[in-house]
């Protein structure tokens, strides 16, 4: 059954219409236009819809919308601040922490809550807390050195 | 031989230039970094037309059944389908796709098996639907009646070449039967395709030899798993004009399948190549474009199709499994005389992929091979190519089994392969070896309790393949370099950074543009190791072009001959006169007003090979001797790469390689029922490595140029993964003493070894 629902997305209200089966991965991508979020595999396993809910990484394939509802909702769309980039965006840019890129979305918004939690993790607390989230193409390590990277840049501050 | 010094490139993880000048050699980060973590990228699932609708199959629940009947009829009643096709909806000449696969056999198929004829594998394409929505295409899946009558299926090589084996593709022939080897004098049935080799005499090296060795290896089929799943947009303008947007390696390859499976001329279709999540060998088309064509076409709307995780493991075109039968004969001072290979290659309803059994010979100097291999078909869906195809398989037969003589003939298997190696110009196998050996400490190499260590090398040589480019200088000063390359791996910004270093501009003044099929001049596709060899020459060529261009319009306004001017730092300077120069941007404005025109070089490159390079692993590992778990400990790998246009990006393509090749030796198998039902078709099952699986990685990049490569670039995206699974396995049976012959190594078959 249909039902108007509101999203507060990156700190913006998303007034969209949602079916109770929808999941929030659809209705980021297809109601509130944010694609960021990507969908490989639709069972958890995979990590790529990561988003944050209240400041804690979720699949987003295997949330339903409607649950969302009055909680904050954070996509890679909105964690630079303008035009000044996440230090773990920076990070990932600059170590090669990306290919592909397909994964990258969900990988940084796991990192993200990673150092929110631990702002100095070791490279296996790192390998540890993204576990959730595969990636095919580069073998992770330049993903560890780019969230330990992430971690200085923002310890710096 | 004209061997450099084996170099060892940090990894910074710096920006900056590397303070000479020097555009290529810089870890720069990719071009298109900035999007994709900012998810702006666009993917071909990101996209949405106006009206567009979704698609759904049916597929076969039986791994082989013959069809007896089909009806859509409550389908088609569904409210909100648009298209409903199968077999009898197809004009005849329409009814198969041409697979062409980088690598692969060609093949014809048929779009989908009609009334009378057989699915030959669980998942196979029977029927498709487009609906306003994906769930209104599944309902109307649901509701298609399909009648079969189900068969006896065959899953594994060795029972498809019996005798009484059923034949799976009706009209194939048995093939002569082998004179010598594990399956000699049989049958050979359901055999799709074959390759023989013979170099010299095996069997005058064979009694040369002082010992001879024989292995058998069985090693899995496996999924490439890009994260992004197959996708495809398709939409018809009413003068019949195709427009496909897709998730491709090579945009050219797939309006070549679709102009073939489609009956149209190549100017009747625009495919335009999305930001791809990965390929790996798996995305050159045939697998959903054309059946998006063809929904499009009937319902003439926009139609997507979204490939599930699911239907990825059940009808995608994962990398063949083999059997792999090979002899050795060595002499006891620890030389190769002579090998001999039977192999047989899982290659499910299709063909192609037994002709990588000649990677078996390996980069050793010795004069007799011979081998007898063949494409077997199975009830599982047709093969496709998978970074370095058939060479991890082939590796692991001839890599672990060196290992294995020289575990037996108490010889160390480093030295033992420097003894062996070829030698030439161009080539660089024993520094590549020596680098990681180096590196991993080898000679001194120390274990604990349950550890052990092993060594593999892969070769690789790529092809080339035809491409073409445009470099032209705006009148910003900006150089933009366009062509139809679809950038899997960075290499638009190695393409930058080629293009810079000819004109002396920054990498960051380079704008790089990709066309579709309409718009871009030809590049082959995006594959093999091919594309910073081969449009790294043309774009190379066509900078080369510009650049003169940009000296002739500079030489005039500067009252100077051309052979006095140097570019460098986006200006055009006299040498030895620095007051006298102009900018890039000057001259692109002047270009425009003068004689010559705007500044546009061209640069094409036509296919040829570039000099052999192998990938070197070496890898420590404990063994649970509880739980037959092995853990890796430290991992090495060295790659000659010719020239580092990037180091960094280097660097991740061979880790990207080594972990995909280890996987496949550790975790990653596709898995069959004896019905032909898949039994691990999602990621919880079909298990691939996450970051906790493995340690970091020392990755060393050796650079020995060959001679026709831009600036000396070896095509280096396969051969990282060749090595993994033999390195794996040596380095098991160097902990255990117990020498396992088919992978994966998972904990269970480890433990059933050590009980042996």
């Amino acid at each position: 059954m249909n039902q108007l629902v509101t999203l507060n997305v990156n700190n913006e209200s998303y007034p969209i219409v949602v079916e109770g089966r929808t999941r929030l991965l659809d209705a980021l991508r297809d109601k509130c236009l944010l694609t960021g979020a990507k969908e490989g595999c639709s069972t958890g396993d995979c990590g790529a819809c990561t988003v944050l809910v209240d400041g804690q990484p979720v699949t987003s394939c295997m949330v339903l919308a409607v649950s969302a509802q009055d909680k904050k909702i954070t996509t890679v769309e909105g964690v630079a601040k303008g035009s000044e980039l996440h230090p773990v965006q920076k990070a990932f840019m600059e170590c090669g922490a990306l290919q592909c890129g397909i994964c990258t979305p969900g990988m940084i918004m796991t990192s993200i809550a990673l150092l929110n939690e631990n702002p100095k993790p070791t490279r296996d607390e790192i390998r540890f807390g993204l576990q959730g989230n595969l990636c095919r193409c580069t073998g992770y390590d330049k993903i560890v050195d780019a969230v330990e990277q992430a971690a200085q840049l923002q310890n710096a501050k | 031989m004209t061997a450099t010094e084996p170099r060892t490139t940090q990894t910074t993880g710096s920006n900056g230039a590397n303070g000479d000048g020097h555009q290529i050699g810089r870890s720069v980060s990719r071009i298109d970094a900035i999007d994709k973590v900012t998810g702006r990228a666009r993917y071909a699932n990101d996209l949405h037309l106006t009206g567009m609708c979704h698609a759904a199959f049916l597929r076969s629940p039986y791994g082989h059944a013959r069809i007896k009947s089909i009806d859509t009829s409550e389908a088609e009643k569904l409210h909100g389908v648009v298209a409903v096709i199968h077999a009898a909806t197809l004009a005849r000449d329409m009814a198969s796709v041409v697979e062409e696969e980088m690598h692969a056999a060609r093949r014809v198929v048929k779009l989908f098996p009609g009334e009378g004829e057989t699915v030959k594998y669980q998942g196979m394409k029977v029927a498709a639907v487009a609906a306003v929505t994906k769930e209104i295409a599944e309902e109307a899946c649901d509701r298609i009646r399909v009648e079969y009558e189900v068969r006896p299926a065959l899953v594994d090589v060795r029972d498809s070449i019996k005798d009484d084996a059923v034949l799976i593709n009706e009209d194939s022939k048995p093939a002569d039967p082998l004179p010598d080897g594990p399956w000699a004098g049989m049958a050979l049935k359901n055999v799709a395709g074959q390759n023989h080799r013979a170099d010299g005499d095996v069997e005058a090296g064979f009694k040369e030899s002082d010992k001879v060795f024989e292995d058998t290896y069985v090693i899995p089929r496996a999924h490439q798993t890009y994260i992004e799943p197959h996708v495809s947009v398709a939409e018809v303008a009413p003068d019949g004009k195709v427009t496909v947007y897709t998730s491709t390696q090579g945009h050219f390859a797939v309006r070549s399948n679709l102009a073939n499976s489609l009956r149209m001329p190549i100017s009747k279709i625009n495919v335009v190549g999305m930001t791809i999540g990965g390929g790996f060998g798996a995305k050159f088309g045939g697998v959903v474009d054309a059946y998006a064509v063809l929904l499009a076409q009937k319902a003439n709307r926009p139609v997507k199709i979204n490939y599930t995780r699911e239907e990825e493991f059940l009808d995608g075109r994962p990398a063949p499994g083999a059997v792999i039968h090979v002899k050795t004969g060595v002499t006891k001072d620890g030389f190769i005389k002579a090998r001999q290979v039977w192999a047989l290659w899982d290659t499910g309803s299709g063909s192609g992929g037994c002709g990588a059994t000649s990677r078996v010979k390996g980069v050793y100097k010795y004069d007799h091979f011979k081998m007898d291999a063949y494409d077997v078909n199975t009830n599982k869906p047709a093969p496709g190519a998978y970074r370095a195809p058939g060479a991890p398989q082939a590796t692991l037969a001839g890599e672990a089994q060196i290992n294995k003589i020289c575990a037996e003939m108490g010889w160390d298997p480093v030295e033992f392969r420097l003894k062996n190696m070829r030698e030439g110009e161009q080539l660089a196998f024993k520094e590549t070896l020596k680098a990681a050996a180096e590196k991993a400490g080898w000679s001194t190499r120390k274990k604990g309790e349950n550890e052990g260590w092993g060594v593999a090398v892969g070769e690789w040589t790529n092809g080339g393949g035809p491409a073409s480019a445009i470099v032209s200088l705006h009148e910003d000063g900006r150089v933009r370099v366009f062509y139809g390359l679809m950038d899997i791996t960075g290499t638009d910004t190695a393409m930058a950074q080629i293009a810079a270093e000819v004109l002396g501009v920054r990498y960051e003044d380079v704008t790089v543009v990709r066309g579709d099929t309409d718009s871009a001049p030809f590049g082959t596709a995006s594959g093999g190791s091919v594309v910073t060899f081969s449009f790294g020459n043309a774009v190379k060529r066509a900078a080369e072009d510009a650049r003169n261009r940009v000296l002739e319009q500079a030489a005039e306004h500067l009252e100077a001959a051309k052979e006095d001017l140097e570019l460098k730092d986006g200006k055009i300077t006299v040498k030895g006169n620095p007051e006298s120069s102009v900018s890039f941007a000057q001259v692109g404005q002047m270009a425009l007003r003068s004689k010559g025109g705007p500044i546009v070089g061209r640069g094409s490159f036509a296919s040829e090979p570039s000099a052999t390079t192998i990938a070197v692993n070496i890898a420590k590992v404990r063994v649970d001797p509880e739980t037959g778990k092995v853990e890796l400990l430290e991992i090495y790998n060295s790659l000659d790469v010719g020239k580092a246009i990037n180091p960094m990006a280097c660097e991740g393509q061979m880790e990207g390689g080594l972990v995909q090749g280890f996987a496949w030796g550790l975790m990653e198998q596709m898995r069959y029922a004896p019905d032909g039902r898949n039994l691990n078709a999602g990621l919880l099952d079909y298990r691939v490595p996450t970051a906790l699986d493995f340690p970091d990685l020392e990755t060393v990049l050796v650079e020995e140029p060959t001679k026709n490569g831009p600036f000396g670039v070896k095509g280096i995206g396969e051969p990282p993964i060749a090595p993994g699974v033999a390195c794996l396995v040596a380095a098991v049976a160097d902990a255990t003493g117990k020498w396992i012959h088919e992978v994966p190594l998972t904990p269970e078959r480890v433990l059933s070894a050590l009980k042996s």
